[in-house]
């Protein structure tokens, strides 16, 4: 079994990023594929759920760093929700959690991005 | 006492590795592995063993350039007042510089890398690269605080 898994479905009109396992430098390409399709395909609202991802090292959160201003600048945003307490203060040590919005759970967040007033 | 004179003089355990991001998962696992038997509390040994993640990146991406074939060495000093670990390598001296962070200038330069040392740093106790006759060293200590 690999040990980090990806996969995507749209939610409302919300790109949501399912991301499971261990997200180290070995992994991070495919998650930076699977983001970079989601926003070629012109989804700007992403939601990034990680239930079950248990660890993430800075090459998984540069990812989100690199991409979050062309999404931002397109009236959407990246947006984090369900992490468990250890990967969530991972996102804290480096002061991301002051930058990004991250939500309790994936209707919570679904529900914001519905907030949204939409693009021109 | 908190210097290096509270460290054995040899490690207590060492590993070589090829430069592989394939084998950070064992890495990880193994210091995590190490700094409980140094009890650590398992919240504190997770930081550690991702703050030596951080520190192998940065010599495989950085030093190594991806090159699959080169050697790191990484020994851990085991002590009651806490965990000294050394990484090894040759290759390209390490560029740190002494410039903070800045997490909102990063993301308009569309920046993906550069928070590894940050988490190095915020992790460990301390972190110091040397450079001596084409060996560069990473070493970080992590000081067990009392309960």
């Amino acid at each position: 079994m690999k040990s980090f898994q990806i996969r995507s479905k749209m939610v409302n009109g919300v790109a949501v990023l399912y991301l499971k396992g261990h997200l180290d430098a070995h992994q991070v390409g495919r998650f930076e594929k699977e983001l970079v399709r989601m926003i070629r395909e012109s989804n700007f609202n992403i939601l990034i759920n990680g239930q079950d991802l248990n660890y993430i090292t800075s090459a998984g959160m540069g990812i989100i760093m690199g991409y979050i201003d062309e999404v931002r600048e397109k009236g959407g945003d990246i947006k984090l929700c369900s992490l468990s307490e250890r990967v969530h203060e991972t996102f804290d040590l480096v002061g991301f959690t002051e930058i990004y919005d991250f939500v309790a759970d994936e209707q919570a967040a679904i529900e914001k991005f519905s907030r949204i007033p939409p693009q021109a | 006492m908190k210097n290096s004179a509270a460290f054995p003089p040899k490690p207590d355990f060492s590993i070589t590795i090829l430069s592989q991001t394939q084998l950070l998962k064992m890495v990880v696992e193994l210091t995590r592995h190490i700094a409980t038997l140094s009890q650590f509390p398992l919240q504190e040994a997770q930081k550690i063993s991702l703050a030596i993640d951080e520190a192998v990146t940065n010599v495989i991406k950085h030093s190594y350039r991806n090159e699959a074939d080169r050697e790191i060495r990484i020994e851990f000093f085991l002590a009651p007042a806490g965990l000294r670990i050394r990484i090894f390598y040759r290759g390209l001296a390490p560029d740190i510089s002494g410039e903070e962070v800045n997490i909102g200038r990063m993301i308009k330069k569309k920046r993906k890398g550069g928070l590894g040392v940050k988490l190095m740093k915020t992790i460990m106790d301390s972190v110091v690269y040397t450079s001596v006759d084409g060996e560069n060293c990473c070493e970080m200590i992590k000081w067990r605080t009392a309960k």
